[in-house]
């Protein structure tokens, strides 16, 4: 062990002494993400007794330099299941007992049963929502809503293009543009030139779910890249003119789960807290009053109304026949995506 | 006075009012939006009080806002007194290494604040600081220090030494002649390095992220953190009453407080 | 005085500085310098070392700028950047200063010397939002125009390099006005006044005397704005667009994106490295006025 990591130890212990309140659930996860809803806090503060304390992360990669300087200070971590193997493999998450969460048993068999969430017979994450990385459409720009990704590629929208500024789904994007698999890509050149023949299209590279809305309320953008959850919110709660594309070509699929950090002080409560995530009525609610992804809870969808995104188009097995989710990716190899991400940037200018 | 200076005076004012009208260009459409209906800011604005109806219910909001203006005050206090005394050190004597302590001042300035609060998170943990007010007071003075100093050098580089000699022979000591003669030189850079103090308090946004206790946030922190989703213009509605109080209370000082006016 | 007075006196002025320099720069090595050298110390690693993996000390992550030709390009469009940022600064800045010290007159040169920092007061992402709401076609900007005009306009100048000039600018200036404002102030007017009355030209003044006086305060405001705007990422990137990447972005991908501490790190100091060598190369032009 290292001096510094000693010193962080010594440094949590510390901390622990001082935080000797008992029954507080202290949550990671991204912000306005479900599991800060205030209603759903006080709901579930109500029904256990437990108290829920909020912390948020910006990036995957700031949620994991959190567990690693905040051991023990976290009851419940939010991670995508691409990023499990890695906070496994690094010792900062636990494996969890089923037994106490009871909703576990109607989640879906292949998600639960995710190799990214189990290792060695060991569950390391509870699937609990899911959904799509694709293209989304503004209505307004199309007589028929297009079904191939080719679209955005189409001199008709040039300037009315977005893409988000993340090299991971560029890349991903790039490979599912040019038939290839986002989980092994074989010919990256490939992937290079079809992206870097899309960056003349581009009007910008957005970064939030409020910049689409925005350029889409002011009928500034065509089509982009977009989240299955938000472009669902956006035409249901926000009437905006979205339709989401789950193009010919394939879609990206992620899947988020729960998960316990390892030196949890209140395991009970973060079982509780799971449980309560995963619960129909929490899911219903949600995605009835906010807009939600997919839950990974079949009951949870079937209490869905029959003709919900999230169950009539998320739900049809033609649809999750063109899905393929995303796999854990190296370090090395994102490090080397962000690289030829940032030489088409710089090289668009 | 001639004519021309007439013009050219008038020409300078509007020179000021054009750039005042600059400056607050954007924050009036954060007002107006404020009042827009329309979370996308569409136009024509739908004119609507509702931000500011969800902002009352919203205490998590209100909270974030107390608690940065708290952190805010208290790290311009902190910053504006140890940047006064090392400006006046650095002003005042020669000694070895003297360049060097100048130059100390550009990191905190120059490498991304980013990297600044990773390297700070990484460092308090490491040496059993960790998190809380403290951690956060400890962060803000740090980055708010260079630009106090560097503020107040500016106008000590107009003060004539032989001002605090001339006092000295008359028989002040060293406090009385800081007290009586170099301070009052120097109160409006020391009031402007106070305010860029509490500026960049009040928007420090990484140091904050990282060093808060988690369930406590400061506004920038719950500004940031939303944008993933999309704020609600609530922010809007909390940056507008912001603004509001501090330009209330900014011209309310301005009237009693005579601010290095020599005229 | 021969050189073993001077000796002393130099260190008992050490002495006496050290007491005054001694809380503020003690609070910078615990809350910055020790910090930041613990990033230096990663900025020459292979992986980070928390996190269980194999590490070992290389110069690889500085090699990188060298060998990747991007680095060094966009760190030259950001000190581009950064050199445009401060011109306009400057330009807007300084003769605002000039009218706030030597102009105006009382209580409403109290009020607009206020006024013109408050802006700083708002949230940075919050201002950038604004602009972009501002600068969009169909938004602010464009609709004003087009309304008072009786020709058809159309400002789009979103997503580009204006535009982040313009957010840049807006939200450095007010460290220019200040910094100016502080060293104008401080000119005596019976000194204007006398190079006036021997007969010097307003534009001598203003070479001669007004800028050399006032020196130090162009310096300083141009440092607090030059310095941050290298490394500035925030508003090229929601300003910018497709031109919005700059030196900054493609540090805080290493640490946002992917999780390359060490090459971020290197990345910074050579930020950090130019600036020094860019200060120090422009100090006998500053020192010699101030």
């Amino acid at each position: 062990m290292t001096g510094i990591s000693k010193l962080a130890l010594l440094a949590a212990a510390v901390m622990i002494a001082q935080q000797a309140v008992a029954a507080e659930v202290h949550v990671l996860n991204w912000k306005g993400y479900g599991a800060d809803e205030p209603w759903a806090v006080a709901a579930f503060e109500k029904a256990t007794g437990n108290k829920v304390v909020n912390d948020f992360f910006n990036s995957e990669q700031e949620m994991l330099t959190k567990l690693r300087t905040n051991p023990g200070l976290y009851d419940v971590v939010m991670i995508n299941a691409a990023f499990n193997d890695q906070a496994t493999t690094e010792g900062l998450i636990q494996p969890i007992d089923v037994s106490g969460i009871a909703n576990y048993k109607d989640l879906g068999p292949e998600k639960a049963q995710s190799p990214l969430l189990n290792h060695d017979g060991k569950i390391y994450g509870v699937p609990w929502v899911w959904g799509l990385t694709s293209i989304a459409v503004n209505d307004k720009a199309f007589d028929k809503t297009p079904t191939s990704i080719q679209v955005m590629w189409d001199e008709a929208h040039k300037g009315r293009v977005v893409l988000r500024d993340d090299a991971l789904e560029a890349i991903q994007f790039g490979a599912i543009a040019t038939g290839q698999d986002i989980n092994d890509i074989k010919d990256m050149e490939v992937v290079k030139a079809k992206l870097a023949s899309l960056m003349p299209q581009i009007r910008t590279f957005w970064g939030a779910e409020n910049d689409w809305n925005q350029m889409v309320a002011a009928n500034q953008i065509d089509v982009g890249t977009y989240w299955s959850g938000s472009a669902g919110r956006a035409k249901k709660n926000f009437k905006l003119p979205v339709t989401f594309v789950v193009p010919e070509e394939g879609a990206v699929g992620w899947l988020d789960a729960f998960s316990i950090p390892a030196g949890s002080k209140n395991v009970d409560g973060a079982l509780a807290f799971i449980d309560y995530m995963i619960d129909p009525a929490f899911y219903v609610e949600w995605d009835n009053k906010v807009g939600a992804p997919v839950s990974a809870n079949v009951k949870a969808v079937a209490e869905l109304p029959a003709d919900a995104f999230n169950r009539a188009v998320m739900g049809d097995p033609e649809v999750a026949s063109r899905i393929r989710f995303q796999a854990p990716v190296s370090d090395a190899d994102r490090e080397r995506y962000l690289q030829i991400w940032q030489e088409l940037k710089v090289n668009v200018q | 006075m001639s004519p021309l200076t007439r013009l050219l005076e008038v020409v300078g004012r509007l020179f000021v009012g054009l750039l005042l009208a600059f400056l607050y260009l954007p924050i009036v459409i954060m007002g107006l939006m404020s009042f827009n209906a329309s979370p996308f800011y569409m136009l024509p604005i739908e004119w609507s009080t509702t931000w500011y109806v969800q902002l009352a219910g919203n205490a998590q909001l209100v909270d974030a806002s107390l608690y940065s203006l708290k952190i805010a005050l208290a790290t311009a206090l902190i910053a504006t007194t140890l940047g006064t005394a090392a400006s006046l050190a650095l002003f005042r004597y020669e000694f070895k290494g003297k360049k060097i302590l100048q130059a100390l001042l550009l990191p905190p300035i120059a490498i991304p604040w980013l990297i600044t609060g990773t390297a700070m998170l990484v460092f308090f943990f490491g040496v059993g600081i960790g998190r809380g007010l403290h951690a956060l007071i400890l962060g803000h003075v740090a980055l708010a220090l260079p630009y106090v100093i560097i503020v107040n050098n500016a106008r000590l580089k107009t003060f004539a030494p032989e001002l605090e000699e001339a006092a000295r022979s008359l028989g002040a000591n060293q406090w009385q002649v800081t007290r009586r003669v170099t301070l009052p030189w120097i109160a409006p850079s020391v009031v402007a390095g106070a305010l860029f103090a509490f500026a960049v308090s009040f928007d420090q946004f990484v140091v904050s992220y990282f060093l808060a206790t988690p369930g406590q946030t400061t506004l920038p922190v719950e500004i940031y953190a939303a944008i993933r989703k999309g704020f609600t213009p609530e922010i809007n509605a909390v940056s507008t009453i912001i603004i509001v109080l501090s330009m209330a209370l900014m011209l309310f000082t301005a009237r009693f407080y005579k601010f290095g006016g020599n005229d | 005085m021969n050189g073993n007075s001077t000796l002393a006196a130099h260190r008992s002025q050490g002495m006496k500085a050290a007491q005054l320099l001694f809380p503020a720069y003690l609070w910078l090595v615990l809350a910055v310098f020790l910090p930041l050298s613990a990033m230096v110390f990663f900025s020459f690693v292979t992986e980070m070392p928390f996190t269980g993996k194999p590490w070992s000390m290389t110069v690889a992550n500085y090699a990188a700028f060298f060998t990747t030709g991007i680095y060094a390009k966009l760190l030259l469009s950001s000190l581009r950047l950064a050199f445009e940022v401060t011109f306009w600064c400057v330009v807007l800045g300084f003769p605002a200063a000039y009218v706030l010290a030597k102009v105006l007159k009382g209580r409403s040169r109290e009020a607009i010397f206020l006024l013109v920092i408050l802006p700083f007061w708002s949230n940075g992402l919050v201002r950038v939002f604004s602009w972009a709401m501002v600068l969009r076609s169909g938004g602010i900007l464009d609709t004003l125009l087009n309304a008072v005009l009786p020709f058809k306009v159309d400002i789009d100048l979103i997503y580009s390099y204006p535009a982040v000039i313009i957010g840049l600018v807006h939200s450095y200036v007010p460290y220019i006005v200040l910094t100016c404002y502080l060293s104008l102030q401080a000119i005596d007017d019976s000194v204007i006044e006398a190079a006036r009355s021997l007969g010097a030209s307003r534009f001598t003044v203003l070479r001669r005397l007004i800028i050399p006086l006032s020196l130090p305060g162009i310096v300083a405001g141009a440092v607090l704005v030059f310095v941050p705007v290298i490394g500035s990422f925030m508003e090229p990137r929601i300003l910018g667009g497709r031109t919005g990447t700059f030196y900054g972005t493609v540090i805080e991908d290493q640490f946002v994106a992917v999780f390359n501490w060490p090459l971020g790190a290197a990345l910074s100091f050579i930020l950090l490295a130019v600036v020094l060598f860019i200060l120090a190369a422009a100090s006998p032009v500053m020192r010699r006025s101030a």
